[in-house]
């Protein structure tokens, strides 16, 4: 029996987490994800008129708000029979495009860095560039008075910790310039359409609300220069120096810390035209790391186990067909967060998922290089997708200034603005953490059920029926924790995921027993 | 160079500036800013508690650009604990958090809702939520409650769930959470600055500033959208935005589209939103009335319009065709009418300094 030991609060992340494991001989024997915290949207959405839905469900998360208005949004088209005009699909494109350019961003910098870096190393920095100084000067009178929250406390620095001073001081710079780039990154959204950050206004059933002017498209693309000059100059060149071939953390890369079970779902984002069909992330299904057979993604084979959630019992079913019923006293249960499985099997989501759905070019040569799915690899993937973005970005803008200056530009399908008597609809996108999935069931014109799987329930999730881990758990398996009063590799691993847990924990009967039954689409 | 404060002497008192002008101080308060800023031995203790939250306060937070974040986070207030932002996690976190209890005498700021029918449905690091709040609210000097969950309960506080969210003044009234002075800074999510602002006020005065009824601070949250909106002159000439692809309704009230703004008290139209680059309205996407404690339940449904909010009614709004100047007239009486009941509230002190 190995050393058990808690993280609780695991920090950095959204939301509220914890994670347990058993040591034993140094390395990670088991663990298990909680999510600790529930709200209960669904619940409060039953009954409520439908186009409300795409406004609540962006309150899911603070972090990835946009995102949800629009799978949302994308589901209420689907019951509403709505057909987005391709102004307000461009437009709905590069809004979730910013979404992704700050996310991303964030997360390296603000969230996960700390995790690499010896902040203390930036003492020793002896080098002659004045804003690094400035930095250098900043944190040391930090330390001199004796006060420097929220930099500290901190897991001590391991043998896998950047030390050097002129790379820290360096990445310590950026971190500062990040908090700027990221604003105008958000900024970006919140003029071209969103109304403000977080939680835009803009995305609703039908398309969008903004018809955008010369001014707004112009300034758009001003930041957007900004923005990706940052990603290309900064953000690309300090995850390749740290993680890339020849960086001190590949070798981290190289033992593939933080694996897990190598199953990789997308399903697919950024419609490329009208039928929504052709995405500029591709779906797909990837089993046990083989690439030689990327399946296509159905939805039908999604469901949700209960088993170690605290939910009433009932064997694993369709979101469709879930209950919701709380049972904070059952025993054996430890967590918010249900575990949804693909044709049976735990899945990873996310930037790594997409990247190795797609088979990308980059990702494949850092593994040809010997890099191994992992920790250090999710970082790398974040990052190649988000130059890609970035790149693709001015293809949209390009096709909305085209589409602006045709007299029939439409944002907005306004013949199915009305709400159905009854309808079903299913809306599926990726996050920037993953797959996300919202369904819906309308009758009486008010809405009767409301659900949703999201990113981190697939990566949070416990274990299911046959006792198979989630994928956090599973990633944690063999994580070097040398010191068990220093579990640094346990967060560097569970945050490579970019948690998000209030996504993840929503789902709440609202108390009347009802069992509700849906078909599955 | 031997303080940090005088390394970025010019972006502190930009800093200053920033928070004067949020403030509606005027520039000749700046050194006065400066000045309590600096004043202090210490840099003052702010911890940041998360409920049952979406983080989106702390993501809004980190928008603030003047001042900026990075600058109120390492060189004015002491950060001892935020989940989303603190280098520690688990027992250096908890550690953190209760060294800084007990020293006591900190701002306390909480984002997110308390479960108001079961403790449990929201624990950190093993305890629960109500708990910390309680622990944390008895030695704190006063508590800034951000955002429409942690102000009023906001999304979860319609929850019929055993996790009912309720904000901290309703844990201070049931007795819950003692009671210590509690400025209320909602919206969805808080804007950032008028949380920085009223953060800084507070230090600077060491006391709340003037507020309505229900706790907001009068600087921020004394005018009625409608009264103040944009497209007001569209509303009293009876022109409503019925579709968004139009050109020519683009700028049109969306009163028929759901537009909360004849209930709803705050500064949007002058502050807006990002930067000033835009706001709900400014994207023709109606206002929800975040700012008011009936958000979101007593908002809904969000897209139809609204013909009353707890008393308050826009009768004749839906004569449009036949009654313009009647419209006009109906929706200034609600203005009034609303300005009414808070009291005496009074207009800023401080507030009022330029």
């Amino acid at each position: 029996m190995g050393q058990r030991i808690t993280v609780d609060p695991v920090t950095r992340i959204e939301g509220h987490l914890k994670i347990d494991v058993e040591i034993e001989n140094g390395v990670v024997k088991d663990a298990w994800s909680s999510g600790t915290m529930a709200r209960g949207f669904e619940a409060l959405l039953t009954g409520k008129d439908p186009r409300d839905a795409s406004y609540v469900t962006s309150r899911f998360c603070g972090v990835c708000f946009s995102v949800h208005q629009m799978a949302s949004a994308a589901c209420l088209d689907d019951a509403f029979g709505a057909q987005v005009p391709d102004g307000g699909r461009i437009m709905r494109n590069l809004l979730m495009g910013t979404e992704y350019l700050y996310d991303h961003i964030i997360h390296f910098y603000h969230l996960t860095a700390l995790d690499y870096l010896d902040i203390m190393a930036i003492a020793g920095y002896s080098g002659n560039d004045a804003g690094l100084n400035a930095v250098k000067d900043k944190i040391v009178s930090l330390v001199k008075r004796g006060d420097t929250y929220p930099l500290t406390p901190r897991y001590e620095p391991d043998q896998w910790s950047v030390a050097d001073p002129e790379i820290v001081t360096m990445a310590v710079a950026h971190y500062l310039e990040a908090l700027k780039i990221q604003v105008t990154a958000k900024n970006m959204g919140a003029m071209l359409g969103g109304g403000r950050v977080p939680h835009y206004q803009g995305i609703v059933v039908g398309g969008v609300t903004q018809i955008p002017n010369a001014e707004q498209i112009g300034r758009f693309k001003s930041m957007l220069d900004e923005v990706v000059a940052f990603i290309k100059n900064v953000y690309m060149k300090d995850v390749l120096l740290l993680g890339g071939p020849g960086g001190p953390l590949f070798e981290l890369a190289k033992l593939g810390v933080g694996g897990g079970h190598y199953n990789y779902l997308s399903y697919g984002a950024f419609p490329e035209d009208a039928s929504g069909k052709n995405m500029y992330f591709k779906p797909g299904v990837v089993r046990n790391l083989n690439l030689n057979k990327v399946e296509a993604f159905d939805q039908a084979k999604v469901t949700e186990s209960v088993k170690y959630a605290w939910y009433k019992e009932k064997a694993p079913v369709h979101p469709y067909d879930g209950e919701q019923i709380f049972d904070r006293d059952k025993a054996g249960a430890y967590t918010f967060v249900k575990a949804p499985r693909y044709d049976g099997m735990a899945f990873e989501v996310g930037p790594l998922a997409r990247m190795i759905v797609e088979k990308n070019p980059t990702l494949l040569s850092l593994v040809e290089a010997g890099a191994k799915p992992g920790a250090v690899a999710r970082h790398a993937a974040r990052m190649i997708e988000t130059v890609a973005l970035a790149d693709q970005m001015y293809v949209w803008l390009g096709q909305l200034i085209e589409a602006a200056g045709n007299p029939g530009f439409k944002i907005h399908d306004g013949d199915h603005w009305e709400v159905p008597e009854s309808a079903d609809g299913a809306g599926f996108y990726e996050a920037p953490r993953g797959a996300l999935g919202h369904w819906i069931r309308i009758k009486g014109k008010k809405i009767e059920n409301y659900q949703c799987v999201v990113p981190s329930t697939w990566n949070a999730s416990p274990r299911d029926e046959n006792d198979v881990r989630g994928q956090y758990e599973e990633a944690l398996i063999g994580a070097p924790v040398p010191d068990p009063e220093n579990p640094i590799n346990i967060v560097r691993v569970i945050r490579s995921f970019d948690p998000c847990l209030a996504c993840a924990i929503h789902i709440i009967d609202p108390g009347t027993n009802q069992i509700r039954k849906f078909r599955i689409g | 160079m031997t303080s940090f404060r005088n390394i970025s002497r010019r972006d502190f008192l930009k800093f200053c500036a920033g928070t004067a002008s949020i403030l509606g101080l005027s520039e000749a308060a700046v050194p006065r800013v400066a000045k309590a800023l600096e004043g202090a031995a210490r840099k003052p203790a702010v911890i940041w508690l998360e409920g049952q939250d979406c983080a989106g306060c702390t993501i809004s937070f980190i928008n603030s650009s003047h001042p900026g974040t990075a600058e109120l986070v390492l060189d004015t207030i002491s950060l001892r604990y935020h989940e989303s932002l603190m280098a520690a996690a688990g027992h250096a976190s908890e550690k953190a958090l209760r060294d800084t209890i007990k020293e006591g005498g900190y701002v306390l700021i909480v984002e997110g809702s308390i479960p108001a029918e079961d403790p449990r449905f929201c624990q950190v690091g093993g305890v629960n939520f109500i708990d910390t709040v309680k622990e944390a609210a008895a030695n704190a000097a006063a508590v800034i409650a951000i955002g429409a969950c942690a102000a009023y309960g906001g999304i979860p506080g319609d929850c019929p769930t055993p996790g009912r969210g309720m904000g901290v003044g309703e844990a201070m009234e049931k007795g819950l959470v003692p009671r210590k002075p509690l400025i209320n800074v909602p919206t969805c999510p808080v804007h950032p600055e008028r949380m920085i602002g009223t953060i800084v006020y507070y230090l600077l005065y060491k006391k709340p500033p003037p507020m309505d009824k229900i706790g907001r601070p009068l600087v921020f949250y004394d005018k009625l959208i409608h009264d103040n909106c944009e497209r007001r002159g569209h509303f009293d000439n009876g022109e409503f935005l019925t579709d968004w692809n139009s050109s020519e309704q683009r700028n049109w009230c969306m009163y028929l589209k759901g537009c909360k703004g004849p209930f709803t008290y705050s500064d949007c139209p002058k502050r807006r939103w990002s930067d000033g680059l835009n706001w709900c309205i400014g994207c023709s996407a109606v206002c929800q009335g975040c700012s008011e404690p009936e958000f979101y339940a007593g908002m809904s449904p969000l897209y139809d319009r609204t013909k009353e909010i707890r008393g308050y009614k826009v009768e004749t709004i839906g004569a449009v065709a036949t009654g313009v100047v009647a419209v006009g007239l109906a929706g200034h009486f609600i203005g009034q009418a609303m300005t009414g009941r808070l009291g005496k509230g009074g207009p800023p002190e401080e507030g009022g300094d330029n």
